[in-house]
C-alpha cells in the first residue's frame, strides 16, 4: 500500500514536470503551426535565469520569478528578428529554430563552463507521512503545474486574446480584414509560449540540476508527446504530456529501466500509427 | 575599370583562399605551445596531447590540457629533456570518436609528435589507440580511471582501475556502512565491468549485492530505483550513474530519507567538480575513492605545492581534480619525462622499455611507479567523505596500491 502511494506520487511529479516543459512547445506548434526546435533551449535558459540571479546572491524564488518574463522577453525578440520568416515553410521553421536552439545552448554551456551545477529549491526537504516521504519541491510543482494548466486554458478559451489567437490560427486572411493584426498575435503567441518555457525550467532547475543537455533531454519526449496529442488544439499536447509523462516514470517500476526507455517510444509509434490524428483531434481549445 | 577590379577581387579570392586553406590545413581545434627558448641547438621533442575540449566533458579536457602546459612548461624551464626542448599540441577529441579520430591522425601524421597522452572516456581510448600505437607506432598514454582490461603494447595506463579503487574502499564501507549494497549503474562499459569486480570485492569481505541495475544514460527519474533502496534496507549505495542522473539521483534519495536512515553513498569517480551538482546536504557522507583529493594540500606539500602552482596558473572553473583525469595526466607526464631521460632518446621502443619500470618520487597524492610488465601504475589511494560541501579524508592506503591488471 504504501509502495503504491509513493509510486503514485512519484509517477504524478515526473508527469507534470513533462508537461510543464510541453506546455509551451503544444501552443507553439499547436496555435501557430511551427515546431519550435528551441523550446528546449527556453526552458534551459529559464533554468540558467534561476541560477544567475541565485548566483548574484539574491534569493532562487526571485529568479524564478523573473525567468519567464526574462525569456518571454527574448521568445518576443527572436520571433522578430528570425522565426517570423519561417512561418511560410515549416520544415525551414524546425532547421532555423534548431540552429537558434544550438547556438543558446552552447553559449550558456560555455557560461557554466560546461559543468553540473546544484540550484536550491525554495521550499526543501520533504513532507514525511508515517513512513513515507514525499518531496515538498515536487509537491509544488504538481500544484503550479495544475495553475498553469488552468489559466492557460482560461486565457485561450474564456478571454477575448485567446479568441484572437485561434481566429489568427484557424484563418488568417479572415482574421485580418477584422482588424487582428495577426502579426502581432503571433510574436506575442511565441513570446508566452517561450515564458512557458521559462518557467519550466525554472521551476525544475532544483530537480534536475543545471546542465547545458538540461532542454535537450526533453525535447525528443516533448515531440512524441505533441504528436501523440495531436497537434492544432491546446488540450492535445497536454494530454499527450501527461500520458508520455506517466509512461515513462511508471514503467521503470514494473519493467527493466533500459527496456523501459525504449518502450515508450514503441508505444507511442504504434498508438500514432493506428490513430495518426493523435489523442485529440481538430482544432480549437 | 572593370579588370581593375576584377584583378583585385581574384586577388582578394586568392589571399582568403591561402587563409582559409591554411586554418582548414592547422585545423580549427589545433593549438601548439612552443617552448620560450626557440634557440635550441637540437630539435624539439614533441608532446601530443588529444582531450575532450569541447562537448559534454569539455571541463574534464580543458583541465587536462592546462595540466600539460603546466609540466611542459616546468620541464622547459629546468632545462628541457636531454638538453631539448619540448614542444607541446594540443588538439581537441570534441567529446566525438569520429572527429578524433581525425584529429588525432593530425598529430601523428602532420605533426609526428613523440608521444599522445589523452583520452578520456573508454570508447574514446577505443577509438584512438589503434591510430596511435598499431598504426601511428606512436607510444600512447591513456591518464584517466576506468574499468581495467586495457592489455594492449605501447599503451600506458596512469590513472586508477578497479582493483585500485576497491580493494581498500570496499572494506571501508562495510565497516562504515553496513552489509548490504544496491549498484545502480549507468547502462555501459565502465560501469558493467567495475560492478563485476566490486560485487567480488562485496562477497568476499561478507557484504551481499541486494541489486545491481542498468539505466539509460540520459534517464533523470529514479523514482522506482529510490523506492527499491528504501524498501529493501539497503546500508551502502555503490554508485556508477553519471551526470546528468545522478544529480536527481541522489536528491530523490535524500528526499527519500536514505541519508536520515543512516544510509551511505559511495560513487568512486566523484571528486571536488562532481561536488557541485548536489546541495551539499543532499550527499553528507558520500564516500569516495581517488588517487588525489584537493583535501591532501594540508598533509602533503608535493601536492599543495601542485595544487597551489596550478591554481595560480589557471584560476577558473577548470579544476585540477583526479577524476577530470588531471592528476592521471600530470603522473603520465612524469614518468614518461622520467622514461626518456632513462633511456636517452624518444624512440618508442626505448623509452616504452624504460617506461614498463618508470618512478616518480613526487607526483599529486604521493609517488608512483609502472608495475613491470602490465603498463600499469602503482598509486597511493585515499577514501574521503563529503562534509557540508567539501571532503575529508577518512582512510589511505599504507603504501602504493597495485592495479593489480594484465
Amino acid at each position: 500500500m504504501h509502495n503504491l502511494i509513493t509510486a503514485l506520487f512519484e509517477i504524478m511529479s515526473f508527469a507534470s514536470i513533462v508537461v510543464l516543459v510541453v506546455l509551451g512547445l503544444g501552443i507553439i506548434a499547436s496555435m501557430m503551426g511551427i515546431f519550435n526546435f528551441a523550446q528546449g533551449e527556453f526552458v534551459l535558459l529559464g533554468a540558467y535565469v534561476t541560477y544567475a540571479v541565485h548566483n548574484a546572491g539574491l534569493p532562487v524564488w526571485l529568479g524564478m520569478f523573473a525567468a519567464p518574463f526574462a525569456v518571454g522577453a527574448l521568445g518576443f525578440v527572436l520571433e522578430r528578428l528570425i522565426v517570423r520568416r519561417f512561418y511560410g515553410a515549416p520544415i525551414v521553421a524546425m532547421l532555423g529554430t534548431y540552429a537558434l536552439g544550438l547556438i543558446i545552448r552552447e553559449i550558456v554551456r560555455g557560461l557554466i563552463g560546461g559543468l553540473y551545477l546544484s540550484v536550491p529549491e525554495p521550499i526543501g526537504g520533504s513532507l514525511s507521512v508515517g513512513d513515507m516521504h514525499f518531496s515538498s519541491w515536487r509537491l509544488v510543482i504538481i500544484l503550479i503545474t495544475a495553475l498553469v494548466m488552468a489559466a492557460s486554458y482560461l486565457l485561450l478559451a474564456r478571454t477575448a486574446f485567446g479568441l484572437r489567437i485561434r481566429a489568427s490560427l484557424e484563418n488568417p486572411a479572415l482574421a485580418r480584414a477584422s482588424g487582428i493584426s495577426t502579426n502581432a498575435i503571433y510574436g506575442a503567441t511565441f513570446a508566452f509560449g517561450a515564458a512557458l518555457a521559462g518557467l519550466a525550467g525554472a521551476l525544475i532547475v532544483p530537480v534536475f540540476s543545471l546542465f547545458a543537455d538540461l532542454g535537450l533531454r526533453f525535447l525528443i519526449q516533448g515531440f512524441v508527446a505533441v504528436m501523440v496529442g495531436g497537434v492544432g488544439s491546446f488540450a492535445g499536447p497536454v494530454a499527450g504530456a501527461g500520458i508520455i509523462g506517466t509512461l515513462s516514470a511508471a514503467l521503470p517500476w514494473v519493467i527493466a529501466p533500459v527496456v523501459a526507455d525504449v518502450l515508450v517510444f514503441v508505444i507511442a509509434i504504434v498508438f500514432i500509427k493506428l490513430r495518426p490524428q493523435g489523442l485529440v483531434s481538430g482544432r480549437g481549445v | 575599370m572593370f579588370s581593375d577590379h576584377h584583378q583585385q577581387s581574384r586577388r582578394r579570392f586568392l589571399a582568403n583562399f591561402a587563409f582559409a586553406s591554411t586554418a582548414l590545413a592547422t585545423g580549427v581545434g589545433s593549438w601548439v605551445v612552443r617552448p620560450d627558448w626557440a634557440n635550441a641547438a637540437a630539435d624539439p621533442i614533441k608532446v601530443g596531447v588529444a582531450t575532450d575540449l569541447t562537448g559534454p566533458i569539455g571541463y574534464a579536457g580543458n583541465a587536462d590540457a592546462n595540466v600539460a602546459k603546466m609540466v611542459i612548461k616546468e620541464i622547459n624551464d629546468a632545462g628541457g629533456i636531454l638538453g631539448r626542448p619540448l614542444e607541446l599540441y594540443i588538439e581537441d577529441t570534441a567529446s566525438n570518436e569520429s572527429v578524433a579520430v581525425g584529429n588525432v591522425r593530425k598529430l601523428i601524421q602532420r605533426d609526428k609528435v613523440d608521444l599522445v597522452l589523452g583520452g578520456i572516456t573508454s570508447s574514446m581510448r577505443n577509438a584512438i589507440k589503434d591510430v596511435i600505437v598499431a598504426r601511428g607506432k606512436t607510444l600512447y598514454i591513456y591518464p584517466q580511471l576506468y574499468e581495467g582490461k586495457e592489455c594492449t603494447p605501447n599503451l600506458f595506463c596512469t590513472g586508477p582501475t578497479p582493483a585500485q579503487q576497491c580493494d581498500e574502499f570496499i572494506p571501508w564501507l562495510i565497516k562504515n556502512g553496513g552489509k548490504k549494497f544496491a549498484l545502480p549503474s549507468a547502462n555501459y562499459v565502465w560501469p558493467h565491468t567495475l560492478n563485476v569486480y566490486a560485487r567480488k570485492v562485496i562477497e568476499a569481505n561478507g557484504g551481499e549485492v541486494i541489486f545491481e541495475e542498468y539505466y539509460p544514460l540520459d534517464q533523470i527519474d529514479f523514482s522506482s530505483t529510490v523506492n527499491r533502496i528504501i524498501s529493501n534496507k539497503v546500508d551502502v549505495v555503490f554508485n556508477t550513474v553519471i551526470p546528468p542522473g545522478v544529480g536527481p539521483f541522489f536528491k530523490q534519495l535524500y528526499e527519500a530519507g536514505f541519508l536520515k536512515n543512516g544510509g551511505r553513498l559511495a560513487c568512486v569517480y566523484y571528486d571536488e567538480n562532481t561536488l557541485a551538482i548536489n546541495q551539499p546536504a543532499e550527499i553528507e557522507g558520500l564516500a569516495s575513492c581517488l588517487d588525489y583529493f584537493k583535501a591532501l594540500a594540508p598533509e602533503d606539500p608535493v601536492s599543495a605545492k601542485i595544487q597551489a602552482a596550478y591554481d595560480k596558473s589557471f584560476p577558473g572553473t577548470f579544476l585540477f581534480a583526479a577524476g577530470s583525469a588531471a592528476t592521471g595526466t600530470y603522473r603520465g607526464l612524469k614518468l614518461w619525462e622520467a622514461a626518456v631521460k632513462e633511456a636517452g632518446k624518444v624512440e618508442r621502443d626505448a623509452v616504452a622499455a624504460a617506461l614498463d619500470h618508470a618512478k616518480i618520487a613526487e607526483g599529486p597524492g604521493g609517488p608512483a611507479e609502472m608495475v613491470p610488465g602490465t603498463r600499469h601504475c602503482k598509486m597511493k589511494m585515499y577514501t574521503a567523505v563529503a562534509k557540508g560541501g567539501n571532503y575529508e579524508i577518512v582512510a589511505r592506503s599504507a603504501g602504493l596500491v597495485d592495479p593489480k591488471e594484465c
